[in-house]
């Protein structure tokens, strides 16, 4: 009885320590703050799916990263999470999202500076593409941006 | 003979062989570097740190990030009422850590001085011996330009300008420069105090993506006339002093950005007239009345206002940009509303 209330105790505070690094809990805290319309300024979940596609073409196309994510990555998994993340970010509260933190998925990468200013660049690239407003595109950005400090490691 | 062939084979191979080595360690080692987002680099200042255009910023200059080096070549045009601007310079920014810069500016100044210039002659034709010795008030029969050499240095503190927008803190840089000035005879009758100073600054430097907007605040410890183009202090000395400015900039597109900027002035050759050979003009009043030069001193007082723009920065791509502005200086020294348009190219590499 003891021995399982000890392991139910360490589970839940195995649970606490680890749940900011697989729940991605809603909109990015940002100075001055995001939109409160910014997902419509997106055209919804599905303007958002269709700005991570073209992230993914931009980045694919872009020699300085797509050789990371043909390796390590998985297109299919990362474009359905991002659209998760994504709508979250901007405010969005009929969504979950189910991947890895930030930090846990890029832990092993190595990644740079200059390429986390890479995936920047094709972001912006991608707003272009789905006709985004540039305000609107900052705003994802803004969301975005902080997730650099786990992200960077190099 | 074979000996010293067989002496000689291997050194030139050594020797080739470190210099391969070191061609590969440099471009493994990534000391080249243009990772920056576009236009994130910034513009050149005329001081010729990254910055907007008047005024330094705390972003280090070129495109380098923290894993390599980068650089710019800069060129500024500003075609104003009664002078001409032109500086031209360079800047390397060292692992967007570290910014070291160089740039010579040019400002010619047409017809300015030269009545300042006729009551020196006039003066110095009657009076002749007036000082014991010829007159020399740095006035050329035509054109009087002014050089000067700007040297500078920055270094980023702390803080993150651009990606952290989930906090209030600013990227912090400080940096200084050394301004030399050639025309000392000049600055001799405009009655600056020296030639060749220093200045020091602290920027901070922040961008808000919801709202687009870049702001950069800078406090500016010095004793500069007109940035050193007409010398550092007056009559009362050289002390520094801490002078604000601001640079407000909207995103517009990724690649042009538009804004305004000002910058304070100091006021240390304010009301001041001008000085021909140690004596000012106002105590030469009675001689100039004799020569019905009467109301000369009143026209040539000296003034400073602070400096302000309205510009717009164009990113093409990240080898270029191009600034225009225009830019209100309002007084510089003895003439007044010198507004007009300013052009600033970089080239980065
Ligand atoms: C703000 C910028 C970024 C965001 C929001 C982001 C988001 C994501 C997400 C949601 C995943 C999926 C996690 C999972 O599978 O559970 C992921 C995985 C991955 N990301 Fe990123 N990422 C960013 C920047 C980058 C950069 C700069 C690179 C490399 C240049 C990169 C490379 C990868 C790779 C290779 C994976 C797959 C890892 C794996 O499956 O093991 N990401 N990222």
């Amino acid at each position: 009885m003891k021995q399982i209330f000890r392991t139910i105790a360490m589970i839940f505070v195995l649970c606490l320590a680890a749940s900011p690094s697989f729940s991605q809990t809603g909109k990015t805290e940002t100075y001055p703050p995001i939109d409160s319309d910014a997902l419509e300024q997106f055209g919804g979940p599905e303007g958002v799916r269709n700005w991570v596609e073209s992230l993914f073409y931009y980045i694919m196309l872009d020699n300085r990263i797509n050789h990371v994510f043909r390796e390590f990555g998985n297109i299919e998994r990362q474009i359905y999470l991002n659209t998760q993340l994504l709508q979250l970010v901007l405010g969005g509260n009929e969504v979950e999202y189910q991947g890895a933190s930030m930090a846990a998925a890029h832990a092993d990468l190595g990644i740079t500076l200059t390429q986390f200013n890479a995936v920047v660049e094709a972001a912006y690239n991608a707003c272009e593409r789905i006709q985004l407003t540039y305000e609107a595109c900052n705003l994802m950005i803004a969301g975005l941006a902080p997730y650099k400090h786990a992200i960077v490691t190099r | 003979m074979e000996e010293a062939k067989r002496a000689k084979f291997p050194v030139s191979k050594g020797a080739a062989l470190v210099v391969a080595m070191l061609a590969s360690g440099l471009s493994q080692a990534g000391w080249y570097d243009s990772g920056k987002v576009l236009a994130t680099g910034g513009v050149s200042m005329i001081d010729g740190a990254g910055g907007g255009g008047i005024t330094p910023w705390a972003t280090i200059t070129g495109y380098g990030t923290k894993e390599g080096i980068n650089g710019d070549l800069h060129y500024t045009y500003a075609p104003l009422a009664n002078y001409t601007l032109h500086s031209l310079g360079a800047a390397v920014g060292f692992w967007d850590r570290f910014e070291l810069s160089y740039t010579s500016s040019a400002l010619t100044t047409g017809s300015t001085f030269d009545t300042v210039g006729l009551v020196a002659d006039t003066l110095g034709g009657v009076t002749g011996s007036l000082a014991g010795t010829p007159i020399n008030t740095g006035i050329e029969p035509f054109n009087t330009t002014i050089e000067m050499e700007s040297i500078g240095a920055k270094v980023r503190v702390f803080g993150e300008a651009i990606y952290d927008s989930d906090n209030l803190i600013p990227q912090i840089a400080i940096g200084g420069f050394y301004k030399n000035n050639k025309n000392e005879d000049l600055l001799k009758t405009l009655k600056a105090d020296k030639a060749k100073d220093w200045e020091a600054y602290i920027s901070a430097t922040k961008i808000f993506f919801p709202i687009n907007t870049l702001i950069n605040i800078t406090a500016r410890y010095t004793a500069a006339n007109q940035t050193g183009l007409v010398g550092f202090g007056g009559p009362d000395g050289s002390d520094k002093e801490i002078r604000p400015e601001i640079s407000l900039a909207y995103l517009l597109r990724k690649d042009t950005v538009i804004g305004i900027e000002w910058a304070q002035h100091g006021d240390n050759l304010e009301g001041e007239s001008v000085e021909i050979a140690g004596l000012d003009l106002t105590g030469l009043q009675p001689t100039l009345e004799a020569l019905g030069l009467g109301n000369v001193s009143g026209t040539l007082t000296q003034h400073e206002s602070d400096w302000y723009d309205v510009f717009v920065a164009f990113f093409p791509n990240k080898n270029l940009s191009i600034t225009m502005a225009y830019a209100m200086l309002g007084n510089i020294t003895i003439t007044p509303d010198q507004h007009g348009f300013y052009m600033s190219l970089q080239a980065s590499f």
